[in-house]
């Protein structure tokens, strides 16, 4: 029995020597990051701190370190991410206290916890006077001396460390012999694991799961312990902070232009201009307009924009802010109180000295095609054989701000539009500041997503998510501000709405707040999110917090696209295949490609996999996913909705189509292996494509990902043809075309059609669609029609084809 | 084996290139401009600069934008303005892809891979024909952006290929001169020596054959220097000056260009301070370097083996790697069928570089255009792509060395092995 007298410098020196060679090169690792951590420049202990609440992704990290965290899980091995775990569980929440731990002190535990156990079974007691002391608790010893004498050290996490030494180590004795072989025991553990049947039933469930917590989780976000209150990141926006003089006289020079603009009312868009240029030209702004044409879906879009620019007293052409006031708003109304106001704030604005930034005011004739026609020209990436080049221009585009204000008389609060082109979306801190200024310093009422009234509860918060998330995720213009948003140029639309106190020039001040702020702006704003769902003017969800939602639902995909790649390659589906080659080369003699399956040598470990021809039917149905996109983007909006109708029907017979097709040229019936590969590839692409898209625009992510959830469980029921016939049915309905046609029809019954007139609307409605669509493709550059044929159909296609289809069981079983 | 074999797949390989061209004919110069697909070293575009500058009697390698071989240069100048009549550059990089594709059916053809003259495996008529493989390296999307993309380095591609072609068909001369050529346009593949000079060695005719293995490679190594000194000495001549020398594989060696790319190096540089940046560059160049002397040694029975292997990793730490380093690396791996069965990650591998192909351009965007995300986004993806081909490769790796193993102990053919 070892006692505290037989410890001498002779056995300190054996037993380094006796330590295993990792363990010297870990303290050798050790040894050389603690001198480093002496000298200043270079922080290791920021790089390498594990701080319990940065790690729950609920944070702004996501968008600053994901390097970081990608790289840090890369390098940490199980030994420390275990206890790790262990540690920020019993941190985060048992104690609910956040404390950052760091340094090697956790495997010096962990080390020190496996050689207290391996001490223990050789000499299971130490003996200090008459006490007998058990072993395995000196590392518990050590932790509480380091804790005492040492300052700034985790318990902890210490103590985390020795328990994951401690299970790593408690085996029977014999096998714990050698150190060296406890890694491959628990790797071969591991091996047999793998082996285990009933492992390949868990991933449907885990899938199944993580399609429940995706969605749970987004019907979370609503609660208040999910979201956080919005707030001014940028110090220089210092919004409501300036007084603002717009007012007074200016009224009467707004009741002069809106006067003029009653005149021009129903003038064409050319007369229009020129005395809209004439009276840029009176308060003495530069003039300059463009001319514009789009084709799309047999019709054309064109028109002039007309625009004019102040010249910042204080600045050099370098930066801009622009005030787009469109004839027209999205809906077609005529803008009249909008472009008197934004006359009547140019001709302010021109009086005062304080700008440091050009300031643009532009008049497009409509929301839709012309705007986006300046913002390409700006930009110079338009198509210059229909779109003309701007003919003076300033320098870049800070914010935008865009009115629509054909409301008559006084109103109560503002709606604030703020979705852009493709689902991205302005910088927080520009809703942030109008928000601030509008609530704060002039009184009024904001809105989000036409939710006028906001209870704040559950409920609206739910509904305002909802909504912004639909128009994220069909990603069209909903304001002229929309095509600034893609050129990284931070807009919002306001819209006075409801009846209230608040007069024109109190919409005036807003904007003058507005540019004020923008005006203060030192760079480009960047300080806050880009990334954000608001569920309420002032609370927000952050991507941190929502990603994983759209995450969980891609990943079940993936998840059973590994299944099925594994079960592939398991014997049992493996036999009749072999089976079947051999017996169809038998009866057919047909020997090309093939033999290599039959001369395989019965030795190799894994089995062979059949994979060109699903990877063909997969590769081929994503291009043939291109025909549809075309069709539907170059065909005159008159044809567009008995197209789709014709296409949609045609679409249920696809599957067997494609299925008869390929069981008729190919040698023999695709096998249930072959089923499952091609299963397999389609969900690995679908799960990519999607985990991709939820990077750029969440919600299409999600809502794409979850109505074709259903294809995570498709599979042949050769034998049970209700199965079959009912889960195709299934997916019959969850199809792009039938989500499409479900739309519309939700969309029209929304705008109140019904009883006879209900058929013709929804026609109407779905050429209204699919035009919009097309248009979306041609001028806004939309790539949500790329994301439904290119990848959702072929994936729906696929899965299809695998539900209808029949592998030969008999066999299987026979094998 | 013959053309007649081959030509409708030459064609129908250069008629989607050509269809391509024609019908997109935005798409060449919008993968020119890609990160993933033209690095500093290879960018068509800077080529043009060069050659603007060079047709104008001026230095190309003033305004330190020109960082590619000086015999590019009237090569290119001999061809009509790629601005004006872009038609000829697509059919150089076309006939170049095929020339490609002509020396990997030859080697696949050979037989090579599966039996060397020291080592013949078990599996050995498990293998593609010379057809599949070219078809696979001339259908590979990455192969197709690259042709699209006209980076320089499909020169070099064309180059290894051929050196390894060559020197599987006993013509030892013919086959550093290509090396050399690949060495002149890219430096790296200088590295390929080792191994290159080992298969040409084991492959010599018998009727000039040397047997000593120093005289044999003293003189391999004196033709590469003589064809490199050659070529040096026309491009000074060309240019008038050694500065070509620290304007091409200095920018390689000092990494001082920090574009970023699919690479792990420039991520590294920028974040490093300048007193390491020595320290560094030295380990990392060491690091690529080391590979070569050890699988030489441990891999002598496969020498081409070794250059797959090489080629692998070559693109993963290359300073300045690009999707035609991956499409070189992929277009080897098929010649070894015959170890496919025995690899353990090919699933995990091929959704991981796909995976992180469509995620690399995604988070790319919103890092320099949407202005959203910062370079860590873009850095994170290009770890996840390495390490996809990291795996392929020791995969890869894996396989063969089992599959020598088998050969030796064949009563273990099969069975589960565990590290000891």
């Amino acid at each position: 029995m070892p006692n505290v007298q037989s410890f001498n410098a002779l056995r300190a020196r054996s037993y380094l020597l006796r330590l295993p060679l990792f363990t010297r090169a870990m303290i050798a690792v050790m040894i050389a990051f603690a001198l480093a951590g002496l000298q200043g420049a270079w922080n290791i202990q920021e790089w390498g701190a594990l701080i319990p609440r940065e790690l729950s992704i609920t944070t702004k990290r996501f968008e600053t370190e994901f390097g970081t965290l990608t790289s840090l899980a890369l390098f940490f091995g199980p030994l420390t991410t275990i206890p790790a775990l262990i540690y920020v569980f019993f941190d985060r929440f048992v104690l609910g206290a956040n404390h950052a731990v760091l340094g090697a002190s956790l495997w010096v535990f962990l080390l020190l916890g496996m050689e207290g156990v391996r001490t223990y079974k050789t000499n299971p007691y130490l003996v200090i006077g008459t006490y007998h002391v058990p072993t395995w608790t000196t590392p518990l010893f050590m932790a509480v001396v380091v804790q005492a004498l040492v300052p700034g050290t985790s318990f902890i996490g210490h103590l985390c460390g020795v328990g994951t030494g401690y299970l790593c180590t408690s085996r029977p004795a014999d096998e714990l012999a050698r150190n060296k072989r406890a890694m491959p025991r628990l790797l071969a553990t591991i091996l047999t694991l793998r082996r285990d049947p009933r492992l390949l039933k868990l991933p449907p469930y885990l899938s199944l799961l993580c399609i429940v917590v995706g969605v749970a989780w987004l019907l979370l976000l609503p609660l208040h312990d999910y979201s956080r209150r919005t707030y001014i990141s940028e110090n220089a926006l210092l919004p409501g902070q300036v007084h603002t003089y717009f007012g007074g006289s200016d009224q009467n020079v707004f009741r002069a232009y809106r006067h003029e603009v009653d005149a021009l009312k129903d003038k064409d868009n050319l007369e229009i201009n020129d005395e809209l240029e004439n009276i840029f030209k009176t308060i003495g702004f530069k003039v300059g307009r463009q001319n514009y044409t789009y084709h799309s879906a047999g019709n054309t879009y064109t028109g002039e924009n007309v625009y004019a620019i102040l010249q910042a007293p204080r600045g050099d052409a370098t930066e801009a802010i622009v005030l787009v006031s469109a004839w027209k708003n999205v809906k077609g109304e005529f803008n009249r109180n909008g472009v008197a106001i934004a006359l009547t704030l140019a001709r302010y604005f021109k009086r005062w000295s304080l700008w440091s930034k050009d300031i643009i005011l532009v008049i497009p004739p409509d929301s839709r095609a012309a705007i986006q026609a300046w913002v390409d020209a700006y930009h110079d990436s338009h198509d210059s054989s229909t779109i003309a080049a701007l003919p003076i221009k300033s320098g870049l585009l800070q914010g935008a701000v865009a009115i629509d204000y054909p409301h008559e008389g006084r109103f109560e609060g503002v709606h604030i539009v703020y979705d852009g082109v493709n689902g991205q979306l302005p910088n927080l801190d520009l809703i942030n500041s109008v928000n601030n200024i509008a609530n704060g310093q002039m009184g009024m009422h904001s809105f989000i997503q036409e939710k006028l009234g906001h209870s704040d509860k559950y409920n609206d918060r739910l509904k305002t998510m909802l909504r912004g998330m639909m128009n994220q995720g069909l990603g069209h213009a909903v304001g002229p501000h929309s095509s600034f948003i893609p050129y990284h140029v931070d807009a919002i639309t306001l819209q006075p709405v409801g009846n209230g106190w608040h007069d024109e020039m109190g919409l005036g001040r807003l904007v003058e707040g507005t540019f004020r702020s923008l005006n203060n702006l030192l760079e480009h704003l960047h300080q806050s999110f880009f990334f954000y769902l608001l569920i309420q003017k002032d609370r927000f969800v952050s991507i941190g917090t929502y990603l994983p939602s759209a995450m969980l639902i891609a990943v079940n995909f993936t998840i059973m696209a590994i299944l099925l790649w594994v079960k592939s390659g398991a014997v049992g589906v493996s036999e009749p295949t072999e089976v079947s080659t051999i017996k169809s080369k038998d009866t057919v003699e047909n020997k090309e490609g093939k033999e290599d399956l039959a001369a395989k040598p019965p030795t190799s470990p894994a089995v062979e996999r059949e994979i060109y021809l699903p990877l063909g039917i997969v590769i081929a149905c994503h291009f043939l996913g291109a025909l549809p996109l075309f069709i539907f983007n170059h065909t005159p909006s008159y044809l567009l909705a008995p197209f789709f109708l014709a296409f949609s029907a045609l679409n249920i017979f696809f599957p067997s189509l494609i299925l008869n097709m390929v069981n008729s040229t190919s040698t023999r019936p695709l096998t249930l292996q072959q089923f499952f590969l091609l299963k397999c590839f389609s969900l690995l692409l679908l799960g990519m494509f999607l985990s991709s898209l939820a990077t750029l625009n969440f919600s299409l992510a999600f809502l794409v990902g979850l109505i074709s959830a259903p294809l995570s469980f498709a599979r042949p029921w050769p034998e049970t043809p209700i199965m079959r016939f009912g889960y195709a049915a299934l997916l019959q309905i969850a199809s792009p075309t039938s989500a499409v046609l479900i739309g519309a029809a939700v969309y029209a019954s929304s705008l109140g059609s019904s009883g006879a007139g209900a058929a013709a609307g929804l026609l109407d409605t779905l050429q209204h669609i699919l035009s919009e669509a097309a248009f979306g493709w041609d001028v806004w550059g939309l790539y949500i029609p790329v994301v439904v044929w290119c990848v959702w159909w072929p994936a729906w296609l696929v899965g299809s084809v695998v539900v209808l289809g029949q592998p030969n069981m008999k066999k299987m079983k026979s094998a | 084996m013959g053309f007649h074999d081959t030509a409708g797949l030459y064609g129908a390989a250069a008629a989607l290139r050509l269809a391509l061209f024609t019908f997109f004919p935005a798409l060449p110069d919008l993968l020119t401009s890609r990160v993933e697909v033209s690095t500093p070293v290879t960018s068509f575009k800077r080529l043009q600069e060069g050659l603007f500058l060079y047709s104008h009697n001026v230095s190309p390698y003033d305004g330190g934008v020109y960082h590619q071989a000086p015999l590019l240069l009237p090569l290119f100048s001999l061809l009509p303005n790629a601005s004006m009549y872009p038609f000829f550059t697509y059919l150089v990089y076309i006939v170049v892809d095929i020339a490609t594709a002509d020396a990997l059916y030859q080697i696949a053809e050979s037989g090579e891979a599966a039996a060397s003259k020291l080592f013949t495996s078990a599996r050995k008529d498990r293998r593609w024909s010379g057809y599949v493989v070219a078809a696979i390296f001339l259908f590979n999307p990455f192969t197709i952006a690259t042709c699209l993309g006209r980076p320089t380095n499909v020169f070099t591609t064309c180059a290894i290929l051929h050196a390894v072609a060559k020197a599987i068909s006993g013509h030892p001369l013919t086959s550093m001169l290509a090396l050399s050529f690949a060495s002149y346009l890219s430096m790296y593949p200088v590295l390929l020596l080792p191994p290159l000079l080992l298969l040409a060695y084991d492959r010599q005719n018998a009727t000039n054959r040397v047997d000593s293995l120093v005289q044999f490679s003293l003189t391999a190594v004196l033709a590469v220097v003589a064809c490199l000194s050659t070529l040096f000495t026309i491009s000074y001549l060309l240019t008038g000056s050694w500065e070509f020398f620290a304007s091409t594989y200095g920018i390689q060696l000092t990494l001082t260009d920090l574009t970023p790319n699919v690479g792990l190096w420039w991520y590294f540089f920028i974040e490093m301070f300048d007193s390491f940046r020595s320290f560094f560059l030295g380990v990392f160049w060491l690091h690529l370097s080391s590979y070569v002397g050890g699988l030489s040694i441990r891999v002598r029975s496969q020498p081409l083996a070794a250059i797959t292997i090489l080629l692998g990793i070559f693109s993963i730490f290359k300073p300045y790697p690009s999707i035609a380093d991956i499409s070189l690396s992929l277009a080897v791996v098929p010649l070894f069928r015959h170890v496919f069965p025995l690899m353990r990650y090919t699933f995990f591998a091929a959704s991981t570089i796909l995976y992180s192909a469509f995620l690399g351009p995604a988070f790319y965007y919103l890092w320099i255009y949407a202005g959203s995300g910062n370079a860590n986004f873009f850095y994170a993806i290009t770890l996840v792509w390495s390490l996809g081909q990291s795996l392929l490769v020791s995969d890869l790796t894996f396989a063969i060395l089992r599959d020598e193993w088998e050969v030796e102990r064949p009563e273990m053919a099969g069975k589960e092995i565990r590290q000891i």
